[in-house]
């Protein structure tokens, strides 16, 4: 083989292996919890529904209710822990796997190519076209470690004779939960060639899951509408049936569209110049500076698409959350798990208890959007555009109260949009609840965010390159205390959630005095932040 | 009237790194300095220091006798920074963004503004993210000189600039000269610094090494001579001052340090055909001091 040849291959295994590498700690992490989330659903339903009579009864209620069929898809075979296991990892992973891939690889594509690394790449022995083939291998082996994961654990939890699911049955379950996020990278790659930017790419591909998660819904709730499920690659997956009817064949159109999207950016990559996208993006817009006079405006104008953006996504969960409350009700007082779930949280079961479940999962996104200000702040100052500021008439406490205000202001607005949306979706259909339930289930939520956000603001003044990990690393513990809430005893245990400190509203009142608390707790660790951090090293990357 | 810039064994270590060991340095108002150093020899870490975006392991640091490390607003009221990595918010455009800094600063000379983006021949209707690493740069360059500040320091400000814009850079450097602004220039381009610098420290391992006027240090330092001979040429390297000899036939090549008469009495009893004698260039110097091995600490202050 030719010395040249040789080179160009091995630069082709290190450039792939870079972005594997990168992928490796988020694939791992989420095998984890694809894998953890199937033996808990089948474990559960295992344990609280032991006979046959339970089964056939929480089997007919979900399998004709449009309220959890619009949530988590059409499930089939409802009264066998094999139908409730695949209704539950398929309806909650793929959408999940999906939106968390499209976000990475857009990472490993243009946000490579924003930062000028990948220009680094392009100066050795390889082309725009190989750079993209070689970030989708490296995307391949984070998915399929993903899968390994998610396959090893299910094969686990399956295998008990109390569970009863084969090994064959599990491995095409596990593979079916991963499809979500195979096609949405695929869809991440090529948007990342289209756009100019990240953030476009992230809008392009943001925009088609959005249309698709739609169809589906649309689909799965409307009767005489499944052929819609055809449209929609979410649909793709759902028409899989893992363990109940399984249907290999629905795999040729998933492997099809992936394959076509990774040939079409590659494709594309070739033609287009670095820096550029397909579709346009005006360099020179008409300058906008009315808020640009200090670090509050700014912060609010850089942030501007993220608020956006959480608000719609937090309004569109209140608006179909209040849209499907009064059937989910229904079904809700037929299911003994959901029941000992609303138990525990104390409230009798209808849409207000509905829509309590539904707003502690807003109160987890919200908390989500928190941690992404911390990063937020994290990455202003790594990237060296504080320094623009602090060199300035602007002192740190200024920066960082203007920082903090802003993400207030982001939370704030957020948890209202979700809290009238859910007014808006529930209104006219006689739930008996009004405005000021939904507007208290609205700020309800507010409290456990800004609570981690002040905690990740401690985290960035003492140490501000853990500060994201930790704000992430609370939330997702948090939200794993919730998900595990029913058989934790342990009250210490549940108090680490900050999840775990507010009440379901509007299916119970609002807790103040916790809300106060959280609140109170979460500024003063904001403000000792913010003093931590006008002592301390300004830290580059 | 108070220096622009005094510090006092100001010293900074990360970890085991002792990145600025008790630099004890003054800058008068007004004065254009230098400040010279390789990769790592700690001048960011003293601009940073300065800035008060480092905190200062020891030492004082004042700005118009204003300390910078406890009150860096009221020392930033008369300073202007521009930094060395031309990185700016990429979704903003450029007059966005010198709105925004203008704003966030003590003063804009908004005239002068429009001259600077005219001389440096800047689109400002672009978004940041579609300039050039030059056109970053300037756009840095245009938001600190229109502050008409007191204090300009400058970190690496010309790196990326082509030679025209370079030319324009110095240009606003004597423009800001003759306000009576000060200007702390940090640069590895030793013929700007030579052009533009009344005086110009030089640092190494975090260690001022040699600090003082260009004519002053070329006092101290060696300078070359060059001459060739009739015949064949005397023995110099026993004269006192006269170092690194090279004969080439009749011609002879060595450096003298300090009083040139003991050389200058053995050329005259000798056949001498053509003189040359020069000063050593600063690009000359800083070799020299680098490639001397004096002991850290040891300050030479050409004064």
């Amino acid at each position: 083989m030719p010395p040249d040849s040789r080179a160009s291959r091995r630069a082709t295994r290190v450039a792939a292996a870079i972005s594997a590498r990168r992928m490796v700690r988020s694939a791992g992490l989420w095998g984890a919890v694809f894998g953890g989330y199937i033996a808990y659903a089948a474990w559960e339903y295992a344990t609280s529904y032991p006979t046959v009579a339970s089964r056939e009864k929480i089997a007919l209620t979900f399998g004709t209710n449009a309220g959890f069929s619009a949530l988590l898809g059409q499930g089939q075979r409802l009264a066998t822990i094999e139908g409730v296991t695949a209704w539950r990892a398929m309806g909650v992973l793929v959408p999940v796997g999906a939106v968390w891939a499209m976000l990475v690889a857009t990472r490993l594509t243009r946000g490579e190519e924003d930062a000028g690394r990948l220009e680094l790449l392009l100066a050795g022995q390889t082309t725009r076209g190989r750079a993209v083939a070689q970030a989708e291998a490296g995307l391949a082996a984070g998915l399929a470690l993903l899968w390994v994961i998610t396959a090893a654990a299910t094969v686990a939890a399956g295998s008990p004779a109390r569970i009863g699911i084969s090994a064959g049955s599990a491995l095409f379950l596990a593979t079916a939960v991963v499809t979500g996020a195979v096609m949405f990278a695929g869809v991440g790659v090529l948007a990342a060639q289209l756009a100019a930017t990240r953030r476009q790419a992230n809008g392009i591909a943001a925009a088609i899951f959005g249309a698709s998660l739609l169809i589906r819904v649309v689909a799965d709730s409307t009767p005489g509408r499944h052929w819609l499920r055809w449209l929609s690659p979410l649909g793709w997956a759902e028409n899989l049936h893992p363990l109940t009817s399984p249907a290999p064949v629905m795999f040729l159109p998933i492997a099809a569209f992936t394959a076509a999207l990774a040939a079409a950016a590659v494709f594309v990559a070739g033609r287009r110049d670095m820096g550029a996208g397909v579709l346009p993006a005006s360099d020179t817009p008409r300058p906008h500076t009315s808020l640009l006079h200090g670090p509050a405006g700014l912060a609010v104008r850089l942030g501007r698409p993220v608020i956006t953006g959480w608000a719609a996504g937090l309004a569109i969960v209140g608006l179909i959350g209040g849209l499907v409350a009064p059937s989910a009700a229904r079904a809700i007082s037929s299911s003994s798990a959901i029941e000992r779930t609303i138990g525990r949280l104390g409230v009798q079961p209808g849409s207000a208890a509905y829509l309590g479940i539904i707003y502690l999962i807003g109160s987890a996104l919200i908390c989500f959007a928190a941690a992404g200000q911390v990063s937020a702040t994290r990455a202003e100052e790594a990237g060296g555009y504080t320094d623009h500021l602090l060199a300035r008439e602007v002192s740190r406490w200024h920066w960082m109260t203007s920082r903090l205000a802003a993400s207030t202001a982001l939370i704030i607005i957020a948890g209202l949009a979700a809290g009238l949306s859910g007014w808006a979706g529930i209104a006219g259909q006689h739930t008996g609840l009004g405005f000021a339930e939904l507007a208290k289930a609205g700020l309800n939520i507010i409290p456990p965010a800004l609570f981690v956000l002040g905690v990740g603001s401690f985290a960035y003044g003492i140490w501000p390159r853990l500060a994201a990990p930790a704000a992430y690393g609370l939330v997702a513990w948090s939200f794993l205390i919730e998900l595990l809430a029913t058989v934790i005893t342990n009250r210490w245990l549940l108090d680490t959630s900050v999840l775990h400190h507010i009440q379901p509203v509007p299916a119970a009142r609002p807790d103040w005095t916790s809300a106060a608390w959280l609140t109170g707790l979460g500024t003063l660790a904001a403000l000792a932040g913010t003093g931590l951090f006008s002592r301390r090293d300004l830290a580059g990357a | 009237m108070d220096a622009a810039i005094r510090t006092e064994g100001l010293t900074k270590v990360f970890g085991k790194t002792r990145a600025l060991n008790s630099l004890s340095l003054e800058v008068a108002a007004g004065e254009v300095f230098g400040y010279l150093g390789p990769n790592g020899a700690g001048k960011t870490t003293t601009i940073r220091l300065l800035l008060g975006m480092l905190q200062a392991t020891s030492g004082r640091a004042e700005i118009f006798g204003v300390d910078c490390q406890r009150h860096p607003v009221e020392a930033h009221r008369r300073l202007s920074y521009v930094p060395g990595e031309a990185s700016l918010w990429p979704s903003l455009t450029g007059k966005e963004t010198l709105e925004l800094l203008g704003r966030v600063q003590a003063a804009t000379d908004t005239a002068y503004r429009d001259v600077l983006i005219d001389r440096f021949q800047l689109d400002p209707s672009k978004r940041v993210r579609a300039y050039s690493k030059g056109n970053r740069q300037k756009l840095l360059l245009i938001a600190s000189l229109m502050s008409r500040a007191d204090l300009l320091v400058l970190d690496e400000p010309t790196s990326g600039l082509d030679p025209l814009m370079e030319q324009a850079f110095r240009h606003s450097v004597t423009e800001a000269r003759e306000r009576g602004q000060t200007v702390f220039l940090s640069s590895h381009i030793l013929s700007e610094v030579e052009a533009l610098c009344d005086r110009v420290a030089i640092l190494r391992a975090g260690d001022l090494i040699e600090v003082g006027t260009l004519a002053q240090m070329r006092h101290l330092s060696a300078a070359l001579v060059e001459a060739e001979f009739d015949s064949a040429p005397p023995d110099l390297s026993q004269v006192p001052g006269v170092r690194d000899v090279e004969v080439q036939g009749n011609r002879v090549q060595c450096q003298v340090t300090g009083p040139v008469r003991p050389l200058l009495e053995v050329l005259a009893a000798s056949p001498v055909r053509h003189l040359l004698m020069r000063e050593p260039s600063l690009e000359e110097l800083f070799l020299a001091i680098y490639g001397s091995a004096g002991a850290p600490g040891e300050v030479s202050r050409a004064a």
